[in-house]
């Protein structure tokens, strides 16, 4: 007992020490993107959104209430649909969400149409 | 008695921006199961323990609630509520004045204080159940009118078999009565000892006939131990009318009543099945 009370008082005191780190990048705004999927069990609700919509980007976005095992709604950018019809990007949007989204998440879609023209002129 | 009279009060509330987690503590601490959803003074939901069972807790109470509220007002009766959560298949009404929420009446609560007012023996409304439907109906300007059965000599059969043999018939009586009754239109009430009372939407002509059948019943039903049970009925009939109208004698719920218990008496004491009171103008009984 004695000497093992000898062996501990050996050690030298503790030293705590802190450490500060910085990531600093810019705030994505608005932030979710062209297409958010809501969860039927998300942490954030259609309506919860649609506030946060309202105050960030006012008249911007538009949200799709949808009778989906999975999904609750989804939100899209409204200049998205005049690009695409609703109808066209739902299922394609729907159907990819699926593979990756479970019910309790939210899932942010990054979405770019490129419309190929081509016109013909008479010479 | 009215919805006010038994509403729980004081009214807990939950606002939209609120958490769900909020709404769960708040629940738990008042020990209630649902809380109407109220933005400005305004009723716009109602969220219940169940909404929020499966529910994230960091949703807002605007994500969880429903949005259809099945209302009532405090000077409805019970039995207006107890149609109202019938025909909703609902556990709960909010109690609303002029879009502000009052209170809150729960299923048990009202099928607790309507069990007041049925009467245990054979399971059908009593006298102030009656006085009620029939105020309501007057309210809403329709054709009303009582059939009034007085079972005839009903005390010999208590005095030769017995009360409990009585009790027996009496649950018979009601029974057989009930058995002719069309559900939404004829409302059987045992409005005391050995009297029946039946308010109806029928026209006096048809409430007639249905007082015939109800007689005819009695007498030709086979009663137990042999014994003979028959009833006199009075019919009295009435519409609302315009009460300023001169010239026009009003009478009240009760008058009409009365006017049937009469007839019913008058039936007896000449011997005749039934006994038809003229039909007259009613005036709602609360007014």
């Amino acid at each position: 007992m004695g000497a093992k009370e000898g062996k501990q008082s050996s050690f030298s005191e503790p030293t705590r020490r802190g450490e500060i780190v910085l990531k600093l990048s810019e705030f994505e705004f608005p932030p979710m993107r062209d297409v958010l999927l809501v969860g039927r069990k998300a942490p954030i609700g259609p309506e919860a959104v649609r506030r946060m919509v309202d105050a960030l980007s006012p008249e911007q976005y538009e949200i799709i209430r949808l009778q989906h095992p999975l999904f609750e709604a989804v939100v899209v950018k409204k200049s998205l649909l005049k690009i695409l019809p609703e109808e066209k990007l739902l299922p394609i949007i729907l159907e990819e969400g699926e593979r990756v989204a479970a019910e309790n998440t939210i899932v942010k879609v990054q979405v770019d149409v490129v419309i190929y023209v081509s016109r013909a002129v008479e010479l | 008695m009215q919805v006010q009279d038994i509403m729980s009060q004081p009214l807990v509330i939950v606002s939209s921006d609120r958490s769900v987690q909020a709404a769960v503590e708040l629940m738990e601490q008042r020990r209630i199961g649902c809380l109407p959803v109220v933005d400005e003074g305004r009723l716009i939901g109602i969220v219940t323990s169940r909404d929020v069972r499966n529910a994230h807790p960091n949703r807002l109470v605007a994500d969880v609630m429903s949005g259809e509220v099945v209302t009532v007002a405090p000077g409805n009766s019970l039995w207006e509520a107890k149609e109202l959560l019938e025909r909703h298949g609902i556990e709960r009404l909010v109690v609303v004045e002029r879009d502000a929420p009052l209170g809150i009446v729960t299923k048990s609560r009202l099928h607790s204080e309507i069990g007041k007012h049925v009467d245990s023996l054979t399971g059908l409304e009593r006298a102030e159940f009656l006085q009620r439907k029939a105020s309501e109906l007057v309210k809403q300007g329709r054709e009303i009118a009582i059939v009034f059965l007085d079972l005839d000599d009903f005390g010999t059969i208590d005095k030769e078999y017995g009360h409990v043999f009585g009790d027996e018939i009496l649950v018979l009586v009601a029974k057989r009565l009930k058995s002719l009754m069309a559900n939404g239109v004829d409302y059987l009430s045992r409005y005391a000892g050995d009297e029946f009372a039946v308010l109806t939407t029928r026209s006096l002509d048809e409430a007639r006939e249905l007082a015939i059948r109800m007689v005819t019943a009695l007498q030709t039903e086979s009663w137990p131990e042999g014994v003979k049970v028959t009833g006199s009925a009075g019919v009295a009939g009435g519409r609302r009318q315009d009460v300023r109208r001169a010239g026009n004698e009003i009478y009240t719920v009760s008058d009409l009543i009365n006017m049937a218990s009469l007839a019913s008496t008058a039936a007896k004491k000449d011997g005749k099945p039934m006994v038809v009171a003229e039909k007259v103008c009613l005036a709602g009984e609360s007014e």
